[in-house]
């Protein structure tokens, strides 16, 4: 019957678009950065100030903070009233992803930031123009002894943040390809991913001037653990997706193999974000070259990677709906 | 939204709530309606529940009767044509300069060419009555009501084969054989809720054809894709079968019909086996139907329709479908076809007024002059033609050749032949040799593009109209009731044609000068009735209704009358019908002798197809109606557009995609299409719906959106009833 | 007291006349390019054997409706008779609940800005005992409405008699609108 019932664009509206896309990777940068930081600040050996682990410990403490402020006025940017976001604080319901996030929102950012100040607080010393912060820099230091107590409730929460943003599109079984238990772990992981090449970057580039073959070394080879841990992942959502059912099967093949989206995912996160960085590995591994380049090549793809897949999911899912 | 309730909210518990009841103007089905009025202004439509057959139902067009009524694009104020015709440059005008206008024009026409020279067309309906007594007054005997591009050919075969129009009982009908009579989207709601109720009891059998599958067909038990124009095909060989079997009512048949053997003699040939190659339906489809129905007599119907535009052979279809009826003795049967219980015929039973008669406001003197079509005169091709109704399809070549005398002028309400009647482009050039052209409408439409005087109508919401009486089983009555005043300086044709009438010098023709006066004459001052029909909107008195021929109807109706005669009632089937034999005629002998070869139902004229590819069809949609309401908002958003329905096919031969362009062209036009690719059509055909792509620059939201069947349609009309024909033969060309 | 509403949709006498479309629009004000009421037709089959389709899109008042579990102010709620509501001034579009209805019932209000769906013409209508304006005025009443703890209601006595299809039913949402799916025609 040729349409006569008005129009149908309002079912095909993109609500949650680009702004969601980049908050979810800001919120997963954030989180992952922190995680890492805290993992690299709780195990490593050496004290040197100029070391790579102590660059990516600042890189962390600095990216986690700035990325989750620019993410949560993203957010709020997105609202269709922004001006009514009040509304998030004043009210909770226990059942909303949605709600719980801004919890776990509310209470990492405040320790991220108390976090940050501590590892900075030399550098908050020694520069006059942020003296006035002298008596909250005096509580930070007075903090000190609350150190290690502040970092596990950081990392906790920094779980709670990486995770969340994976249930909040989860929870949704009207979203045949968001509606997968296995899609918060894949962006927990991405988003741990994210924070290792993100601190590698940032630290390489305005925290440490050298480096050295070893860690290089070493660095590459963690590149190469993260990515054979999520290009399975990735694999076993699809897969997922593909004995899920009915319309669930369809339309994960049909995101897969149809247009720019598809080519999005093939080309940027599996092509730029992981096999570029694979291939770049074992070359260097194989060959023995080990060259800074390669890292910040290498972390820079990573980075492209875990944004385009949270754009193609983003995307994907509100298209393919079935 | 301006008119909307929660546009009163705060309002809504101070001010004036009322409901108003009135009659839907939408479409023509005219279904009784309730107007919810808050502080002047409609904000709700819904059926009259007084009518138990409406209930408070009410279609998607007469909900939007709001929207119509506050659209921005409604003429508002009288326009004169400045510039050439046709140009689209108007003067606005006072009331009266644009009447005194028309009124001198009139007299100068009259004077010149004589009144004759005038045409007058409108819709049927009360405005038609009202303009045809105008045109006598005045002195033309040319007026056209849309008859002729819609149920001519039935109301022909009615009156021919019963001296009357009948009617369906559907409810209690258990099966219907539907040549697409799409009551699910050309709606009368009565009936096409009676319809759906039937279409969705199981026990009941539904039987559709239709070259596509319309939303009719998508309630059939059976639908059969029938080809184009053929249906008269398929009943020829339906009879063949009863009559090769004796399986009919025979009794009814020698007691109340003509012609029988008349009949058999035209159907020798048409067995089913000679329909397979004209329907495309199975031979063993026709015997098994033909057993079906005749099982299923007498509560069968095989429904003739409500437009009928098929094909040349109209005539001789309907008249084919009515026969069928009366062979399978369904007359005046429950669940079969029956006759008016008119007021007159049930006071007089029940020696009691319990129906009120009527006097016409609009009287009509006989005009001395032949009609420019011959419609009703003896010796011409349309003497069967009711005389005042006429044939759309003659006036392009009468105005163009001035045969048989000159025609200067044409007066027009609720009437848009530019877009509804066949070839329009002949049309546009017949209207442009005319002096005077008036059209009274809502909007300005293509038609009204042509004009030299515009007036701006005042819708049904802000109309207060006369009484109108509906038949059928029991009579019931409805009047139209404002429910606000007309909008900004709009007025009803009743007042326009008040006013020209006293201008014209034959005021006094009319015995009314208000519509409160009108009101009374035609109620003979009966100011219960006048008071039931405000107050109620829908009055019929509860009697229980008659089937003449059911016994049990019969007796129950003398039952509840002890003062009727069971033998009274029994003989009023008996008495003499109003056709020339006094009988039921299968065989009309005086149209034999006017038409040799179409006394009887016989197989001609079916090809519409004429040697071209695919055969055009057009029918209606649930949301608009015909050229009306396209520009209506909340309806326009609904449907803006008719893309071409065709198979895929026919898409794939041509290298079409969905929403491609193409154009469809034949010996009469062109015209540019969308393309719709669906399984529910044959193939060989192509469907529009009716009363897009328009000529509109003043109404921008429809101008040229979609697609004009009507330009590919030639003139030609269906001999003995002169209907226009809707389907035609048309080839697909890419560019 | 607490009602266990049903609106039952019968896709035998469903046409497709969009006249519950458009009593929605006029009832409730909806501006103009969105819709609370659509129904769409579908044809099955390849020619001839067709079936055609009758698919009422609204809300369908789930009795577990996902949009409320979702919304974080809890603007979205569900009162005691089970109906589900929106609070205009608390809702601050973040169009959680929109991605979360299975049945793609909800919209953004162009005019206002906030969320919008189907309300069973609670406040115009409901809550004054009578019909939501769709079902009011059906041309072939196809659409029955009403409470099935009241053993002769319309809706008790229909459910009684005929099968009836929740739509996505295997969601678990329960929803309040069902219908009777169409006899005739091909399916698919």
């Amino acid at each position: 019957m040729s349409p006569m019932w008005g129009s149908t664009a309002q079912y095909e509206v993109i609500h949650w678009s680009w702004a969601i896309a980049i908050y979810l990777f800001l919120a997963g940068i954030s989180a992952g950065s922190i995680i890492v930081a805290l993992l690299v600040k709780w195990n490593r050996h050496e004290r040197s100030n100029s070391s790579i682990w102590d660059a990516m410990i600042k890189s962390g403490t600095l990216v986690a903070p700035v990325s989750i402020l620019a993410g949560l006025f993203l957010l709020v940017a997105d609202l269709g009233r922004p001006l009514s976001f009040y509304w998030l604080l004043i009210r909770f319901n226990p059942l909303s992803v949605m709600s719980l996030g801004v919890l776990f929102l509310l209470i990492y950012t405040p320790i991220v930031l108390v976090f940050t100040l501590l590892v900075f607080e030399r550098t908050i010393v020694k520069y006059a123009w942020l003296s006035p912060l002298g008596s909250f820099v005096e509580w930070v230091k007075s903090l000190h002894s609350y150190a290690k107590t502040i970092e596990y409730f950081l990392m906790g929460a920094a779980l709670c943040v990486g995770s969340y943003t994976g249930f909040l599109l989860s929870a949704l079984y009207a979203i045949p390809l968001w509606n997968s238990p296995v899609l918060p772990i894949v962006f927990l992981t991405s988003s741990i991913s994210s924070g290792i090449a993100v601190n590698i970057l940032i630290g390489l580039v305005f925290f440490k001037s050298t480096i050295n073959t070893e860690s290089i070394k070493y660095l590459l080879v963690l590149d190469l653990r993260v990515i054979m841990t999520e290009l399975p992942l990735l694999g076993i959502f699809f897969v997922g997706l593909f004995y899920g059912g009915g319309e669930v099967s369809s339309m994960a093949k049909a995101a897969l193999s149809h247009g720019g989206l598809a080519l999005i995912f093939w080309l940027g996160v599996i092509g730029i974000g992981l096999l570029l960085p694979l291939a770049t590995v074992i070359l260097a591994l194989r060959s023995h070259v080990y060259r800074v380049g390669y890292i910040l090549t290498n972390a820079t793809a990573v980075l492209l990677g875990v944004l385009l897949l949270r754009y193609y999911i983003i995307y994907a899912g509100q298209i393919y709906l079935g | 939204m301006q008119g909307s309730l929660r546009a009163l909210e705060p309002s809504v518990l101070k001010g004036e709530d009322k409901w108003v009841r009135s009659v839907c103007e939408m479409c023509s089905s005219r279904c009784a309606i309730d107007v919810r009025v808050v502080d002047g202004k409609p904000v709700w439509l819904q059926g009259n529940a007084f009518d138990a057959r409406m209930h408070t139902s009410i279609c998607a067009r007469g909900l939007s009767g709001v929207s119509q009524l506050y659209d921005k694009d409604r003429l508002t104020t009288p326009l004169i044509r400045v510039g050439q015709r046709g140009e689209n440059r108007w003067r606005e005008a006072s009331l009266d300069e644009a009447l005194s206008f028309v009124a001198s024009s009139m007299q100068r026409l009259k004077k010149t060419y004589g009144a004759q020279s005038m045409l007058f067309s409108s819709k049927t309906g009360e405005s038609f009555d009202l303009l045809s007594s105008f045109a006598s007054n005045y002195g033309s005997p040319n007026t056209f009501s849309h008859w002729s591009s819609c149920p001519i050919a039935i109301e022909s075969a009615l009156e021919q084969t019963f001296g009357e129009r009948a009617y369906r009982d559907f409810e209690h009908a258990d099966y219907i054989v539907n040549f697409g009579h799409n009551l699910f989207e050309g709606l009368d709601i009565p009936l096409s809720k009676a319809m759906a109720r039937f279409a969705a009891n199981p026990s009941k059998k539904l039987i559709v054809l239709d070259p596509r599958f319309s939303m009719m067909a998508g309630k059939a038990d059976e639908w059969y894709p029938i080809r184009a124009g053929q249906d008269l095909a398929f009943v020829l060989s339906l009879l063949h079968v009863w009559l090769r079997d004796a399986k009919y009512d025979h009794a009814f048949v020698q007691r109340y019909c003509i012609g029988l053997d008349a009949l058999k003699a035209s159907l020798k040939e048409t067995t089913p086996q000679w329909q397979e190659r004209y329907t495309g339906i199975d031979a063993r489809t026709i015997e098994r139907l033909a057993d079906e129905i005749y099982r299923a007599a007498p509560r069968c119907i095989l429904d003739w329709g409500h437009k009928a535009t098929t094909s040349p052979a109209e005539f001789q279809r309907t008249r084919a479908i009515l026969i069928a009826n009366v062979l399978m003795g369904n007359v005046e049967k429950k669940g079969g076809i029956y006759f008016a219980k008119t007021p007159e015929m049930l006071n007089e039973l029940l020696q009691k007024p319990l129906f009120p008669l009527l006097q016409s406001p609009y009287p009509a003197p006989n005009v001395g002059i032949s009609r420019i079509d011959g419609a009703g005169e003896e010796g011409s091709a349309y003497r069967f033609v009711p005389k005042k109704h006429g044939v759309l399809n003659s006036i392009a070549d009468a105005i163009l050749t001035q045969q048989p005398y000159a025609i200067k002028g044409w007066f027009l309400t609720r009437h848009n032949p530019l877009v509804t009647v066949a070839d329009p482009q002949k049309m546009r050039a017949a209207m442009a040799t005319l002096e005077l052209i008036v059209v009274n409408d809502i909007y300005m439409s293509d038609t009204a593009m042509m004009a030299d005087v515009v007036l701006p109508e005042a819708t049904y919401l802000e109309r207060d109209e006369g009484i109108h009486v509906h038949q059928g089983l029991i009579p019931s009555y409805t009047m139209r009731n404002r429910a606000l005043m007309p909008l900004r300086g709009t007025q009803s044709l009743r007042e326009t044609v008040r006013r020209l009438a006293d201008a014209l010098g034959f005021g006094d023709a009319y015995p009314w000068k208000t519509i409160q006066e009108l009101r009374a004459y035609q109620a003979k001052g009966d100011s219960a009735l006048l008071e039931s029909l405000v107050k109620r909107g829908y009055v019929q008195a509860t009697i229980p209704p008659l089937f003449l021929r059911e016994e049990a109807s019969v007796r129950a109706f003398c039952e509840r009358y002890a003062h009727v005669d069971l033998m009274r009632v029994s003989e009023m089937f008996e008495r003499r019908r109003k056709t020339p034999s006094g009988k039921i005629e299968l065989f009309c002998a005086h149209i034999e002798e006017a038409f040799a070869g179409y006394g009887v139902p016989c197989a001609v004229d079916m090809d519409v197809q004429h040697n071209y590819p695919y055969t055009l069809i057009s029918g209606k949609s649930a949301i608009h109606t015909n050229a009306h309401t396209q520009n209506v908002p909340y309806l326009h958003a609904l449907m803006s557009e008719n893309p071409l329905w065709m198979h895929p096919s026919t898409a794939k031969a041509h290298g079409l995609r969905p929403n491609d362009t193409c154009y469809i062209e034949n010996e009469i036009g062109k015209e540019k299409v969308k393309v719709f690719i669906t399984e529910g059509i044959r193939p060989d055909t192509l469907f529009l719906y009716m009363g897009f792509g328009r000529q509109t620059p003043l109404l921008p939201k429809i101008d040229r959106k979609g697609s004009s069947a009507s330009k590919l349609l030639s003139l030609q009309t269906a001999p003995v009833c002169g209907a226009m024909i809707t389907n035609t033969g048309v080839r697909i060309v890419r560019a | 007291m607490a009602k266990a509403y049903r609106l039952i949709f019968d896709e035998n006498l469903c046409i497709g006349c969009q006249a519950c479309n458009v009593a929605c629009r006029l009832e409730n004000d909806v501006p103009e390019e969105v819709y609370r009421l659509q129904v769409h037709v579908t044809t099955h089959g390849v020619f001839p054997h067709l079936g055609m389709h009758f698919e009422r899109r609204s809300c369908v008042m789930c009795d577990e409706p996902p949009c409320v579990s979702v919304c974080p102010t809890g603007a979205s709620f569900q009162s005691k008779d089970g109906l589900v509501h929106i609070h205009e001034s608390q809702c601050i579009t973040c169009k959680y609940c929109i991605l979360a209805c299975p049945y793609h019932a909800r919209f953004i209000n162009p005019v206002k800005n906030v969320v919008e769906k189907c309300t069973f013409c609670f406040e115009s209508r409901l809550s004054k005992a009578l019909d939501p304006a769709c079902v009011s005025v059906c041309t072939t009443e196809a659409l029955r409405f009403g409470d099935m703890d009241q053993e002769d209601s319309a809706v008790a006595m229909l459910s009684r008699k005929e099968t009836v299809l929740f739509p996505k039913a295997h969601l678990g949402t329960k929803p309040k609108v069902c219908f009777i799916p169409a006899r005739k025609g091909a399916k698919v």
